[in-house]
């Protein structure tokens, strides 16, 4: 592992009894990076996630936080991260106010201080009607809102983020996404797990994807959609019914592989990894072959489709 | 905590002291205990006193057991502190709550208790009992909520423990005249230690083996602050 490393993870493994969680996992992350730990449930994800917060301690292997030993100086590791954990939290017996501020109370936070950041994240999370409610008054969603914000009462490292979008509706999702996005352009260092692979894409700058304890691939999200996902995919509709292209497409370059519509969608499917060198070429075959194009779309193969490939390949092999 | 929470804590001493206090008082005319006869009441408030460290003992494991439900323990765990910190801010809490519910009582029924003259001795003993005893009874309560794994549980070992500590004691009578099992079971009860040194303070009311409860309250609350330390460290997450 290399020394600019915030995160540093050497042949991390974790068992409970006899059953291995994470089983030898390796992996690094830099300054200022997102970086997103992807995988089905119960892949080992939250497990990591526990070790390098200093929750459990490492079966095996060696982790670093901040050039800390998770082992031997929890406490200089917990002094500088913040962690919205995957299971929700709150002092129930306390206002959505009380919450925020005893928890800047406890992080050492100004008065004047803990009053402004209040003030910026009730309004940034849509608190600001509630903040005199208490635990049992509010919305699920509402709690964890409480509990996003209350993390981010006090300045840390780097943010430990486990699933932290559950229970959250699609707007303030977004509104967190964003925060966080806006925060590591500053300098923060995020470590995210997620199973919902539109947020990673939206989010992260480099991934990890694991499953069953082990790590499949660790990348940039791009490389990991070119290296594991269809490549770009170019979709279209004929006017014409029951048409077979198999043979006219036989002579398009470029063509990486193709499918026949499905009854759901009536749309050719063409995956290529140059779809500027290749649209042409196939919509002029189509065209000496009298047929009419309705429609074409050309996107990008998504991480989903990587994340699927590779934990069912892995699911495969097992 | 809320004002009404403590005003609420406040029923069941009062209660005590007011209603058992003159009910009995007027069966038992005078108390003799350490060669000094007294009224019933005044006999019982200072233990009644004591009696709300081991209640408010049980509200620091309660509060630990409410962290780990509401999902707040491993968030605590993994803010700036140490798990030693962790419990001993929960032991701190319920001392002053303590604290504020033995002077509230105090102050009730200071009518009842006018008259006495606390040394400075007195203060001393009244503050050991105060600080030694509620030690003892958090750490004992957190040991215990680390330990069961539900609810239900947590009640059932509550609810048997808490009877024969509170009722086994001198809190509610002098040792010397009760039954010798009754005697033993309650000279090996840390309650009694720190009622009887409580006694001492307001009352000058001093038992022959004062020095060793003294001494015992003191081992026994370390010990079992240190073990609570040890159990919660060790702790599954």
């Amino acid at each position: 592992m290399t020394s600019d490393y915030v995160i540093s993870v050497d042949g991390l493994v974790r068992a409970y009894g006899e059953k291995v969680a994470v089983d030898g996992v390796s992996f690094g992350v830099r300054k200022g990076e997102i970086f997103g730990f992807l995988g089905p449930n119960g892949a080992g994800k939250t497990t990591t996630i526990k070790v390098l917060t200093t929750l459990i301690p490492p079966t095996h292997g060696k982790v670093t936080v901040l050039s800390y030993d998770v082992t031997d100086e929890p406490l200089k590791v917990r002094r500088r991260i913040g962690v919205v954990q995957q299971q929700p939290s709150l002092e129930m017996f306390m206002t959505v106010e009380q919450n925020l501020d005893s928890s800047g109370f406890l992080w050492d936070i100004s008065k004047e201080e803990r009053k402004k950041r209040i003030r910026f994240l009730s309004e940034l999370f849509g608190l600001g009607d509630c903040l005199k409610s208490k635990g049992p008054e509010l919305s699920i969603g509402q709690r964890r809102r409480v509990q996003v914000a209350r993390e981010l009462m006090h300045d840390m490292d780097i943010l430990f983020l486990d699933e932290p979008t559950l229970g959250l509706d699609p707007q303030m999702r977004r509104t967190l996404l964003d925060y966080v996005k806006k925060c590591a352009s500053e300098g923060l260092t995020v470590f995210f797990t997620t199973h919902i692979m539109e947020e990673a894409e939206y989010l992260c700058d480099r991934a990890a994807v694991i499953d069953h304890g082990k790590i499949l691939a660790c990348d940039t999200v791009e490389k990991l959609r070119s290296r594991f996902g269809t490549g770009t995919i170019i979709e279209f509709t004929l006017a014409e019914k029951e048409v077979s292209l198999k043979s006219a497409l036989m002579s398009v370059k470029g063509i990486n592989a193709f499918s026949e519509p499905q009854e759901e969608d009536g749309s050719f499917k063409i995956s290529a990894d140059d779809p500027s060198g290749v649209l042409p070429e196939l919509l002029h075959a189509l065209f000496t072959r009298g047929l009419h194009v309705t429609s074409v779309n050309v996107k990008e193969s998504s991480l989903e489709e990587a994340f699927l490939k590779l934990t069912s390949e892995r699911e495969a092999k097992a | 905590m809320s004002p009404l929470f403590l005003a609420s804590m406040l029923v069941s001493p009062l209660i005590y002291i007011f209603v058992l206090g003159f009910a009995f008082g007027g069966a038992i005319p005078s108390v003799v205990a350490g060669g000094i006869s007294m009224s019933y009441i005044l006999f019982l408030a200072p233990g009644i006193i004591v009696s709300q460290f081991l209640t408010g003992g049980v509200y620091a494991g309660a509060s630990i057991w409410f962290d780990k439900r509401f999902g707040m323990f491993e968030q605590i765990l993994v803010g700036p502190f140490t798990k030693t910190q962790y419990i001993t801010s929960k032991i701190l809490s319920v001392a002053l709550q303590g604290l504020a519910m033995a002077f509230l009582v105090l102050l009730l029924t200071s009518p009842l208790l006018s008259g006495l003259s606390v040394s400075f001795l007195g203060i001393l003993y009244i503050v050991a009992a105060w600080m030694f005893g509620s030690l003892l009874f958090g750490s004992l309560s957190i040991i215990i909520s680390t330990a069961v794994k539900t609810d239900e549980v947590l009640n059932v070992v509550f609810n048997i423990i808490m009877p024969p500590l509170l009722f086994l004691s001198s809190v509610f009578y002098p040792l010397e005249n009760v039954p010798a099992l009754i005697r033993a079971l309650a000279l090996a009860n840390p309650l009694t230690y720190a009622a009887d040194m409580f006694r001492a303070g307001m009352l000058g009311l001093q038992t022959s083996y004062l020095s060793y409860e003294v001494l015992l309250l003191v081992v026994e609350s370390v010990s079992m602050f240190l073990l609570a330390v040890k159990r919660f460290k060790g702790i599954k997450i």
